[in-house]
């Protein structure tokens, strides 16, 4: 943003990142060497060995592909949705006025709260009674479904600080309600709803708790690797891998999407500078 | 309401799948229904092939259930969905019972009598599939619960040899400190704490105790139980744990390190998986580099008893295929089905099995148990919300061990039982 | 500045009550509402509310349904009324959960919010170079609490395989090592240590991407005025951050409220129930008893908690329709 980023400033977070990635650095360890060598600690530097046994093994013993493409879509379908339909009811509840628009809104944001538990078993019984178990929809419903309750809230957080002028213009100039969200707030919201979009992604990715009940025949890669252990044999260097491999893609989710930040939103809005 | 009429429609169906059948009749899909996963589900596999080969024409469906913690909560959930299933695997008596209430398994005493299971199976074993009397589970393995592990090294570092009696448990003590080991690592985090008080209770007043506290014939301030934990406490004060705060921070695969591999614990009180697990884990070997005692004997007149926990296979109510059901179940019994199941380390209760199969840890607990006075694990009697109090009382004992606590505690407890039951 | 920066500016930082729905230009109809809008509404909105409906209202009033049963296990559900709700306020457990979790909610809220909130303003002035340690504090967030949950346990066992016990021996402070988790009074924090640790990722994201979106001519204008970079930080992308800030503070703040991953892995509610929150108790209560009736209760009681702080909050925010 400014000419030159300070110095100090790379290096503080620099320093407190250090800290934060110790775990992470013990999960590339139990991934990379030989299990009876980590049993008192992952640090312990004697004996030094690295081995890839733990990769061949879950690559071997699990249909990686077939899990990978299941979980692509529930979370990519997902994404999607939500990308979509959050901005429309953010600028809604926003900008129009309408009967219940607030006690709904209270209702949207409260319904964070609800546990994911307190959704699976009245949902399994109405899939089940309308056929919608074991297909991919069941998942997804849910996962946009919720997402709701915190997406609706950051984009439409992110609105207040959009310059009401230019939604009076657009009146001015004749636009309907739906116009002005097309043409005049749609462009300008990329940030939050790439915000929402690697939120989601991540969350939906790494669900566990609704494929578990609702998928059986093509199932996900969390669900997937939560076989790897036994009930009394942790197969910790395969967990590990498996905990690389599952975060990987929504890590690039990140990435990608994170590059959409950096364009100061404003200055495309077209306010008169 | 939706779930009583799902659990009638569930009996009906039961009743009217008692057909007579023929040898050729044994084919078509088999709904199963378990939470195993990694090499148990492997040598499942092993198991239902061989099924397979004898009646061509079966093939089993497997339902895992899969859950955050405790699997029956993921059990429960397939269940509730009302799809027909033929097996179910299951551990808990207590769930057993919840099953049989709710009508979702059907008896198996006359297929027992039919395919004569006794002459397979001793009388104790029918015993532990019952549930008020009539018999549902056909166990399959089981473990021996009231063991010691403990690694040769130490031992010998300590000059010890596995106690036979409590008072050289407790003369080893010193022992053990001398050289700077904890003489006994106590997993108290989560639920293994509950193995010495299990084992101990089944010492003091034998089966009969354990199953009239577990069915709450007796409340948890009689004085037998009382004598236990004091017991415990005595265990406690001779200095055989570490301090509580490090206790309640260990799980069992942390106890079993700091047995197996570290050597800075002398026994550990824990179920027969620990044997497999430490092979696989600490790269050891069953005999050689460590081995397996029996708790110690209290000279009260019951230490011919052992806990044990067992796994069974239940027969649906709901299930399709009950022909095949019934051939599987006596399957089970058989020296071929027992024998898979020896090979891959798990005990089995069948007399058929050919016990050469078994490692030298195995061989110990088997004969061990052979003959014993058993009962299932106590924890797993126990209904759900009184098993959580219990475990966490017990915890409380552990901070302060006093005399006044001791009955602070079991009041506790009982006051939890009076509403559980 | 330019005249129309400050205009945004100070619209933005007087901390005027949140922008209004104005209406159109045309007159009102009788009752107030505009046809137009309520149609635009009507389209914007029925497929997300169909889809919440579906995903989270149902559910929700089965939760309630529920609520008024007595469910044990697979038995059949006995109709018990209020007794549910009797039962639970004098469950001192529950008593107790409701203590563990405002410490935890608080304080984890309080740290992870504050954290990545310093963390973003800091990134937002020099995002291309700390994209990696952004990334770092991602990969934290973003790996799943069952194994990130397994590296804890490691990291807070009592004897030397445990990572901060190892660790403090090695550098010379041995006498601090400690059963962290197995000792009551030190377990709760080590929970929250482990929920701030995965936590601040998500205040860090929101955060900075609410401080990326400030204007680039605001910030240049102030640097062009000579301002240092602290300053900067401190009297624009602070306050100019602050929807994020909001959006992250209640992320955090509703999903302690919920939160049982990191205890279940970690400590199971122990040692002797000092880190059981209501999560975890509604969890526990729920799914690992199956008690569905008695879960139900308590999942109700939260809702009812929750909407007691929060409809004044946001009714304050939205309020004025004019």
């Amino acid at each position: 943003m400014i000419g030159r980023a300070p110095r100090w400033i790379p290096l503080v977070v620099g320093l407190l990142s250090i800290v934060w990635a110790v775990p992470i650095v013990g999960i590339l360890a139990l991934a990379f060497r030989p299990p009876q060598d980590v049993v008192l600690g992952w640090w312990q530097l004697d004996p030094l060995r690295f081995t890839l046994d733990a990769w061949v093994k879950v690559w071997n013993g699990t249909p990686l592909a077939d899990a990978f493409w299941v979980t692509m879509q529930a979370a990519g379908i997902s994404t999607a949705l939500t990308m979509i339909l959050t901005p429309m009811a953010a600028y809604a509840f926003h900008y129009l006025k309408f009967p219940l628009r607030r006690s709904l809104l209270i209702v949207i944001i409260n319904a964070f709260v609800l546990p994911p538990q307190a959704i699976i078993i009245p949902l399994f019984l109405l899939w089940r009674d309308v056929g919608l178990l074991d297909n991919l929809w069941s998942v997804i419903i849910p996962y946009v479904g919720m997402s709701f309750a915190w997406s609706i809230f950051l984009v439409k957080n992110f609105l207040e600080d959009f310059p009401r002028e230019m939604i009076e213009a657009a009146r001015v100039d004749g636009c309907g309600p739906l116009s002005t969200f097309f043409y005049v707030v749609l462009p300008n919201l990329v940030t939050p709803i790439s915000t929402v979009a690697i939120l989601q992604f991540l969350w939906c990715w790494n669900s566990l708790l609704l494929p578990v009940i609702f998928l059986r025949t093509n199932i996900p890669l969390p669900q997937l690797l939560t076989r790897l252990s036994g009930t009394y044999e942790s197969n910790f260097d395969q967990r590990a891998v498996a905990a690389i491999v599952t975060t990987a893609v929504p890590l690039l989710v990140f990435l990608i999407f994170q590059r959409q930040f950096t364009a100061g939103s404003l200055n495309r809005s077209g306010a008169k500078e | 309401m939706k779930l009583t009429t799902l659990f009638s429609t569930a009996a009906l169906a039961g009743l009217l799948s008692g057909t007579p059948v023929l040898a050729q009749d044994i084919t078509g899909e088999v709904t199963l229904l378990t939470w195993k996963t990694a090499s148990d589900l492997t040598t499942l596999h092993k198991v239902e092939a061989a099924f397979a080969a004898k009646h061509p024409g079966v093939t089993f469906k497997e339902v895992i259930a899969s859950f955050t913690g405790d699997p029956r909560g993921g059990l429960r959930t397939v269940l509730l969905g009302g799809e027909p299933i033929d097996l179910i695997d299951n551990t808990w008596p207590a769930f057993r019972a919840e099953l049989a209430n709710a009508g979702l398994i059907r008896p198996i005493d006359d297929l027992w009598a039919k395919e004569n299971f006794d002459a397979r199976l001793d009388p104790s074993w029918k015993a532990l599939g019952q549930t008020d009397g009539t018999t549902y589970g056909v166990q399959y393995i089981y473990g021996d619960r009231s063991s010691w592990y403990y690694l040769n090294k130490t031992l010998e570092k300590a000059g010890v040899t596995p106690p036979a009696t409590w008072d050289d448990f407790l003369g080893q003590i010193p022992k053990f400190r001398a050289v700077d080991v904890t003489p006994v690592s106590l997993p108290a985090k989560a639920w293994a704490h509950g193995e010495w008080f299990e084992t101990l209770l089944l010492r003091v007043g034998g089966v009969e105790l354990a199953s009239k506290l577990a069915r709450h014939e007796i409340p948890w301030t009689d004085p037998q139980v009382r004598e236990t934990l004091l017991k415990f406490k005595q265990a406690i004060d001779a200095g055989a744990f570490a301090d509580a705060n490090t206790v309640l921070g260990i799980e069992w695969d942390n106890a079993a390190e700091q047995v197996l591999k570290a050597g800075t614990a002398g026994y550990v009180h824990i179920g027969m998986w620990v044997s497999q697990y430490s092979a696989d884990t600490f790269g050891i070997t069953p005999g050689k580099d460590f081995g397996l005692t029996q708790f110690p004997a209290l000279g009260l007149g019951h230490d011919d008893t052992s806990t044990v926990d067992a796994t069974e296979y239940l027969a649906g109510a709901s299930g399709k295929n009950p022909a095949a059901v019934d051939a599987f179940l006596t399957f089970l019994t058989t020296a071929e089905a027992a024998n898979i199941f020896a090979a891959d380390g798990y005990i089995v209760p069948s007399k058929e099995a050919d016990t050469s199969l078994y490692n030298p840890i195995v061989k110990a607990a088997n004969a061990a148990v052979s003959g014993k006075k058993l009962s299932f694990v106590f924890g797993d009697q126990l209904p759900g919300d009184l098993v959580d109090e219990y475990r966490v009382q017990l915890q409380k004992f552990i901070q302060d061990p006093s005399e006044a606590n001791v009955d602070v505690v079991l009041a506790a407890i009982e006051a939890k039982a009076a509403e559980s039951y | 500045m330019t005249q129309s920066a400050a205009r945004v500016v100070s619209a933005n930082v007087d901390g005027a009550e949140s922008r209004e729905p104005t209406g159109s230009r045309r007159k009102p109809v009788a009752g107030g509402w505009d046809r137009a809008e309520i149609v635009a509404a009507l389209i914007l909105l029925t497929p997300a509310l169909v889809l919440f409906a579906v995903a989270v209202l149902y559910p929700l009033a089965d939760t309630i349904r529920l609520s008024f049963f007595d469910v044990k296990g697979l038995a059949a559900p006995k109709y018990a009324g209020l007794g549910n709700y009797f039962k639970l306020f004098a469950d001192p457990t529950f008593r107790n959960t409701i203590a563990v979790t405002l410490l935890f909610t608080l304080t984890t809220t309080a740290l992870t919010v504050g954290i990545g909130w310093v963390l973003a303003v800091l990134c937002a002035l020099a995002p291309r170079e700390t994209l990696f340690f952004r990334f770092v504090f991602f990969t934290a967030f973003g790996i799943s609490d069952a194994v990130a949950g397994y590296m804890w346990i490691t990291f807070f066992r009592p004897d030397q395989a445990g990572t901060l016990n190892a660790f403090l021996n090695a550098i010379g402070l041995g006498q601090l090592q400690h059963s962290w988790l197995g000792d009551p009074a030190t377990a709760i924090w080590a929970i929250i240590a482990t929920a701030t640790w995965s936590g601040v990722g998500l205040p860090l994201l929101i955060c900075f991407a609410s401080a990326q979106s400030i204007s680039k001519s605001i910030i240049e204008a102030a640097h062009v005025d000579g301002a240092r970079p602290l300053s900067i930080m401190r009297h624009i992308i602070m306050p100019l951050s602050l929807p994020g800030v909001r959006v992250a503070l209640f992320i955090n703040l509703l999903g302690s409220l919920r939160a049982f991953d990191v205890i279940y892995v970690l400590t199971q509610g122990g040692p002797v129930r000092s880190t059981e929150t209501l999560g975890f108790f509604m969890f526990k209560e729920s799914f690992a008893q199956f008690k569905l009736g008695y879960g139900a209760a308590a999942t109700v009681v939260l809702l009812i908690a929750v909407l007691i702080i929060s409809v004044p909050a946001i009714a304050q925010r939205t309020a004025g329709a004019k």
